[in-house]
């Protein structure tokens, strides 16, 4: 049996790919080392909602006979991967990261967890997540069924969520990749925290059939990866129409770097805040490293202005009215007294009582956000932002405790949600010992030149390959 | 106390009028009043945001 070494739990989805092809070693081999290894250190971080070690190994055998006969489909073939715990996996529990739901089962997949399985990529777990992916308003992060997500760069500190999972998952080499999902902040948060690239694509472009819906017009499906480029690998095999999803684009993604503009063509906006004074200071220094770094890469850099809108109450008023009316029953029949965290159980309880009025309200101001950006957009081609203002919180702290003061008026995680905007979180340093992270956000549909960027950032700096202390 | 099934049978009755007079909120608690509050801030801060009457909401409906 073909000994695994320790830097394969960190390889690219390219390299693991080649080593398979070439039978370094056999898919059966790499799917229990990583079984092991998740099932061994996830729960260190209570990143593991489940494992899926029978029929991964299984999956596995799939894969080497099809590489023995030399049929290939494609470079997720054999490569381990982890799912977020709101996607359905045919008869495992699908739990949504709440008590309420801890025995909940379903006998279909999602449709990712299908597309993802059709190229032989081989789904090893289920990640644990923030309850009904946060949507009440959670302030504790112990907000999970699993218990706090814990950041494998320091298990004192919060992962993120409400990818929690997925972000330490993938940060600790349990994972190649994973699935999280985000309806404002889900997947760029854990992303930043965790030192993790994370990509959360135009709304639409990924079918959120058999996902947990926490609200129709913001949920979208994207991976976690630890580059760029293995971001969009996964994506080009995510995204497509899906007749099933009423919010689909009716849109694939195919990820071809060869077409992607030069950056002395591409207009980035920033506005000078962030990149100065306008974070925690702690990360400042680490902002302004990266900014150098985007500036050296040859784009055009342009200082530019947020549209200016409320967009935290505008995203908290549509979770509202939308997530109330998914969890109407939840909260009606009394089971939403069994979440972890008293404030979500609170909110979730209030959305029973928003006025329709207030729902349509702040659905037509988002027809203005969404106006705003595409004017935005018309003098720039992406936005360069600080994807967090400072580095994960302590997991002792309330998550709404004041921290340091910043000058910076955030926004853009609330804002490009709205307008469903994709956006790429890219590691950029560290404060405090713990990543800190940059985000890219572009026009509708523009994922290859934001991963475009992302590559070349990635290849100026080795953020992105570095490891937590795990043993 | 002895109770007579005329005296009980009141009781009953008058109990289930009450409830019925007086819909109990989802929750009466302190919390859930924080977070209505919350939202009622929200919906106060958007309604200050000018709205042309022609804006319609940001989903399509289509047959």
């Amino acid at each position: 049996m073909a000994e695994i070494a320790p830097d394969i739990f960190f390889a690219s989805i390219s390299e693991l790919n080649a080593k398979l092809r070439a039978k370094e070693f056999s898919c059966v081999e790499l799917t229990r080392a990583f079984c092991d290894r998740l099932e061994r250190v996830g729960p260190r971080y209570n990143a593991l909602a489940l494992s899926l070690r029978e029929q991964a190994v299984r999956a596995a055998r799939d894969v080497d006979r099809d590489l023995k006969i030399d049929r290939t489909r494609g470079p997720l073939q054999g490569i381990p991967y982890g799912a977020k715990d709101l996607l359905a996996v045919k008869k495992q529990p699908t739990t949504w990261g709440a008590k309420p739901y801890a025995a909940q089962v379903f006998d279909y997949d999602a449709a990712v967890i299908e597309k993802l399985d059709k190229v032989g990529a081989i789904l090893i777990g289920k990640l644990s997540m923030v309850e009904l992916a946060g949507g009440g308003d959670y302030i504790t992060a112990a907000a999970s069924l699993t218990g706090p997500g814990l950041n494998p760069w320091d298990t004192t500190r919060w992962s993120g969520g409400s990818s929690s999972g997925p972000g330490s998952a993938v940060a600790a080499g349990l994972v190649t990749f994973a699935i999280g999902s985000e309806t404002s902040g889900s997947i760029l948060t854990p992303a930043a925290f965790c030192g993790v690239t994370g990509l959360r694509p135009t709304y639409g472009l990924v079918s959120r059939r058999g996902a947990m819906a926490l609200s129709w017009t913001l949920d979208k499906l994207g991976p976690m990866c630890r580059s760029a480029e293995d971001c969009a690998l996964v994506l080009h095999q995510l995204a497509g129409a899906d007749i099933q999803d009423p919010g689909s684009a009716g849109r694939n993604f195919n990820y071809t770097p060869q077409y992607t503009r030069k950056p002395g063509d591409i207009t980035i906006g920033y506005m000078p805040v962030d990149f100065e004074d306008g974070a925690e200071p702690s990360a400042q220094p680490a902002l302004r490293v990266a900014f150098e770094v985007v500036k050296s890469l040859g784009v055009k850099l342009k200082e530019i202005k947020l549209p200016e809108f409320p967009y935290g109450a505008l995203v908290g008023t549509i979770i509202a009215g939308e997530a109330g009316s998914i969890f109407e029953d939840l909260i009606r029949s009394g089971k939403v007294d069994q979440l972890a965290d008293k404030h979500q159980i609170a909110g979730l309880k209030a959305m029973l009582d928003l006025p329709a009025t207030e729902y349509q309200r702040a659905m037509r101001v988002r027809t203005l956000v969404k106006q705003a950006f595409r004017d935005l957009f018309l003098n720039c081609d992406m936005v360069l932002s600080p994807a967090r203002l400072g580095p994960a919180p302590k997991v002792a702290e309330p998550l709404n405790a004041p921290g340091p003061p910043t000058k910076s008026r955030g926004g853009l995680i609330p804002g490009g949600n709205l307008a469903g905007l994709p956006a790429l979180s890219l590691p950029c340093g560290f404060a405090e010992g713990m990543p800190v992270g940059i985000s890219l956000l572009g026009r509708p549909f523009y994922e290859n030149q934001l991963v475009a960027i992302g590559n070349m950032f990635q290849k100026q700096t080795d953020w992105h390959r570095r490891r937590p202390p795990v043993t | 106390m002895d109770v007579s099934r005329r005296q009980l049978a009141a009781v009953l009755t008058g109990a289930a009028v009450a409830q019925a007079q007086a819909p109990t909120p989802v929750s009466a608690d302190k919390e859930v009043d924080d977070a209505r509050a919350r939202q009622r801030i929200a919906a106060q801060t958007i309604a200050r945001v000018p709205l042309p009457m022609s804006t319609e909401p940001a989903f399509q409906f289509k047959a």
